[in-house]
């Protein structure tokens, strides 16, 4: 009998700061996103200590390229220098690319459910600012077949997202049109999504449908093929913290806060699938299927298995929209539409933030802005805040339930997680 | 909800001109009037538009035209007109006059002004266009320093003011900062204060390192992003006295002659070095023959150009460092404890910067949340409300403040000791405005 997962809360980073350009580093970063975090939570230092002193707590951090943006490996073991109540909490730093942030709350959860421990504090970080972004470029490259795929290429991944697109454009016999038009429509949407949360990156940046469907140009260049600039996430620094928390734990804090266990929200359901790793092989094992993805589908389903649950039952999505290309594909993948029909959810504002089955309404990888290592955890942390009814200016009414799909590479490693009460 | 559908931009082809429309043809989606003198300056309007927002998107939606030939027809159709021509009062009523002549009741009126009376500007036109006369006070670069004054006079109209207050919040996306119509508003005035004073620092410590010694005293870790001589130079010599001798002449409050100009300044201004627009002012850069760049600072003593010292002064040093790793309540430790003449100067221009701030609350602003916003959002500066909490509180502030020998402002004095007494957490996070 394994154990349920609650989630106690947490806090990200306003992701529009350039810690560069304030002279902080990751430590910097991490401190203020881990010390603000248990503040919300409402835990503090000699907590930390008491569980420590049991055994009863570990850290996880999800972190994709530390070493190349700052020279920096081992995060898992920098909570020690936020506060020595971290000394001897267990911790290590986890990486899947830009699923890096899942695979640190998978381990995570994977413990609690296993009742090794009682508390996880699960961190996502990633300093990008540091390099400019062609160097940046390179270095992501690195989530792809390196060797095969990014190297001596300038902007390896839009130009494979580009090929996603262009996959999605040919196997669906799509007009040109219609499919850029709903890619412009899903920028439009992030965009004016995150214009509501006060921690996005592009809060203040001007976007609408005209722009975003103005491609070309020297205000919104190619970046991968069809794709442009506006089709793009952002160069982001940033950070996101979540506490997790077994049933014993979670029913003694629910007691503290003078609130019912039961309001406090849980896992109900994960899935976790790898798909090749270079796009020429997904392209050609995908063949004949009617999903371009069919392993982010898979992982889906899985997540749905696990919990329970159908797509009738989950209110708001969070997804992984590293370029408008990857969300169009997860929208069948979640079941919103069928596979080839993405463009009629899109275009009658199903997934739009009034929609039926909104996406993103935190301004996703787009909005928001996409620190590699924390984007999973931001995910995750936003669910927790629609479910909560915390969410604010972009709280998605009566959210019982919610679903995040978070990747690495070009839909390699698949990530997805069902968050509700 | 106001409609903007159609607006005149008189004034398109200058810096605050152009990207004001192209904030307003964006975010606003409104169709532009761009008027200059000529058709090439409006143009030349319609390009730096598009280059401030990078949207080509704007471009139909701008109508090029002069004074001479297309005022009457843009202002007749228009919904707001918005006046940025030259800072004068004759520039501004001449071209009032026509606006008047051809304005629709009903239409909105506002100037952008760094410290003329508004109200004196309202009295060119009829009791309708009074009551719609506004100072809408957009900062440099419009479409990236997002805050805007939005001063009222005591003809206008607080439903018009708060209709227009929220089209400039919810559709054009500005921090919106309401003051009354007094010299330089919130944010000059309290900005240009501090870095008038510290000029006359600068003058009376020239022989210790004057200019460039006044901005590593009050560098990144006093949170901002430019030292305050700096920022003088950048802004240009001659707007900083335009700014500081109106402030000097119309205003009498407790910093009264912190306002008086240093003559150093004006024989700068005299000589033609305004500053980075004019090659030189406080500073001056240069490349060597083999494009290595060279940094020099005006010697008030001497009035020749130094190059630019480095100063090691450990307090600044160890505060820096604290910033650098985010420990922002140690950094204010170091500032408070440390000894020597720079530290006394630091917390003594601290002390003023927070006691100034809080001072005009009820004389140009109606709580301390708007001159908070004005400088954190207009000058990227730490506003004086997070610097209280920062430094340990109200108490701890106070002290400093009386240390100073400085007033201590009604605001602090009767604040609520237990409570954090920054507002505008949510709003506007203060720690990222220090730099290590």
């Amino acid at each position: 009998m394994s154990n349920e997962v609650f989630i106690l809360g947490g806090e990200q980073t306003d992701f529009q700061r350039n810690w560069s350009k304030e002279g902080k580093s990751f430590m910097a970063m991490l401190r203020e996103v881990v010390e603000d975090s248990l503040t919300k939570v409402g835990m503090d230092y000699s907590e930390i200590k008491r569980l420590n002193d049991a055994n009863r707590v570990a850290v996880y951090v999800g972190n994709f390229d530390a070493e190349q943006y700052t020279t920096q490996g081992h995060l898992g073991a920098f909570l020690t220098e936020v506060n020595p109540a971290f000394n001897g909490v267990p911790g290590a730093r986890y990486e899947a690319a830009c699923a890096s942030g899942s695979v640190a709350l998978d381990s995570a959860s994977t413990h609690l459910r296993a009742g090794d421990y009682d508390v996880a504090i699960v961190v996502g970080i990633e300093v990008m600012k540091t390099v400019s972004s062609a160097v940046g470029g390179d270095f992501l490259g690195t989530a792809a077949y390196y060797e095969k795929e990014a190297k001596g290429i300038e902007f390896p991944f839009p130009k494979l997202f580009g090929r996603l697109a262009d996959v999605l454009l040919e196997r669906y016999k799509l007009k040109e049109e219609v499919f850029m038009d709903a890619l412009a429509e899903i920028s439009r949407i992030n965009y004016a999504n995150a214009k509501r949360n006060p921690k996005s990156q592009t809060r203040s940046w001007f976007m609408n449908k005209e722009h975003a469907s103005a491609r070309g140009g020297e205000n919104n260049m190619s970046v991968g093929g069809r794709l442009c600039i506006t089709d793009c996430s952002q160069v982001t620094d940033g950070a996101a913290v979540v506490v997790l928390a077994s049933p014993s734990y979670a029913s003694e804090y629910a007691k503290k806060k003078g609130i019912s266990q039961s309001d406090l929200p849980k896992i109900k359901g994960w899935g976790h699938r790898v798909a090749p790793i270079t796009f020429s092989a997904k392209v050609a094992e995908s063949e004949g299927n009617k999903y371009v993805v069919p392993w982010t589908k898979q992982t889906v389903d899985d997540a749905y298995k696990r919990a329970g649950l159908t797509v009738n039952d989950i209110n708001v999505f969070e997804t992984h929209d590293c370029f408008t290309s990857s969300e169009y594909a997860a929208i069948s993948a979640f079941g919103i539409s069928e596979p080839g029909k993405e463009h009629e959810a899109i275009q009658s504002g199903v997934i739009d933030f009034k929609g039926k089955k909104p996406i993103n309404p935190s301004g996703g990888l787009i909005g928001v802005g996409h620190p590699v290592g924390a984007s999973g955890v931001r995910m995750i942390l936003d669910l927790y805040k629609q479910v909560t009814n915390t969410a604010g200016d972009y709280q998605v009414e009566g959210a019982k339930n919610g679903l995040m799909l978070n990747i690495g590479g070009s839909a390699t490693t698949n990530m997805v997680f069902i968050v509700g009460k | 909800m106001r409609q903007i559908k159609t607006v005149t931009v008189l004034g398109a082809n200058g810096a605050m001109g152009a990207g004001s429309a192209g904030v307003i043809a964006s975010f606003g989606e409104a169709k532009v009037y761009m008027l200059a003198r000529d058709l090439d300056k409006a143009n030349e309007g319609i390009t730096k538009a598009v280059k401030s927002v990078r949207t080509d998107t704007i471009k139909n939606r701008m109508v090029a035209g002069t004074y001479t030939n297309d005022l009457a027809k843009a202002v007749a159709e228009s919904d707001w007109v918005f006046e940025l021509v030259a800072e004068s009062y004759d520039v501004k009523e001449a071209i009032n006059k026509d606006i008047a002549k051809n304005r629709k009741p009903g239409t909105i009126i506002s100037t952008v002004s760094s410290g003329l009376s508004i109200e004196r500007l309202s009295q060119s036109f009829d009791a309708d266009g009074q009551k719609h006369y506004f100072g809408t006070h957009f900062f440099n670069p419009p479409y990236k320093m997002i805050l805007c004054e939005l001063v009222s006079h005591k003809g206008s109209d607080a439903t018009i003011k708060k209709e227009l207050g929220h089209y400039l919040e919810k559709t054009l996306g500005r921090a919106v900062v309401y003051t009354n119509d007094t010299p330089a508003f919130a944010g000059n005035r309290i900005g240009f204060q501090l870095m008038n004073e510290i000029a006359q620092y600068a003058e009376k410590y020239a022989d210790k390192g004057g200019i460039a010694l006044m901005d590593a005293i009050m560098g990144g870790f006093t949170g901002r992003a430019m030292g305050p001589l700096s920022t003088v130079d950048f802004v240009g010599l001659d707007v900083h006295k335009a700014i500081v001798d109106n402030l000097y002449e119309f205003t009498k409050d407790a910093a009264h002659e912190t306002f008086k100009m240093p003559s150093y300044i004006q024989k700068l201004i005299d000589s033609g070095n305004l500053g980075a627009k004019s090659g030189q002012g406080f500073v001056k850069r240069s490349k060597t023959s083999d494009g290595k760049r060279e940094k020099y600072v005006y010697n008030i003593k001497t009035g020749s150009y130094d190059p630019y010292p480095k100063f090691d002064i450990p307090f600044v040093t160890q505060a820096s460092k604290k910033i650098g790793e985010s420990d922002y309540s140690g950094a204010m430790q170091v500032i408070k404890s440390a000894s020597g003449l720079e530290a006394d100067l630091c917390r003594y221009f601290l002390a003023r910067y927070i006691s100034y701030s809080l001072s005009i609350v009820g004389e140009v602003v109606e709580n301390k949340e708007n001159a908070d916003k004005a400088m954190g959002f207009g000058f990227n500066w730490v506003p004086a409300s997070a610097f209280v909490d920062f430094l340990g509180g109200v108490g701890e502030t106070i002290q400093l403040i009386e240390k100073a020998k400085i007033p201590v402002p009604a605001e602090l004095s009767k604040a609520d000791k237990s409570k954090p007494f920054y507002q505008l957490k949510d709003v506007l996070d203060a720690r990222a405005l220090f730099r290590a």
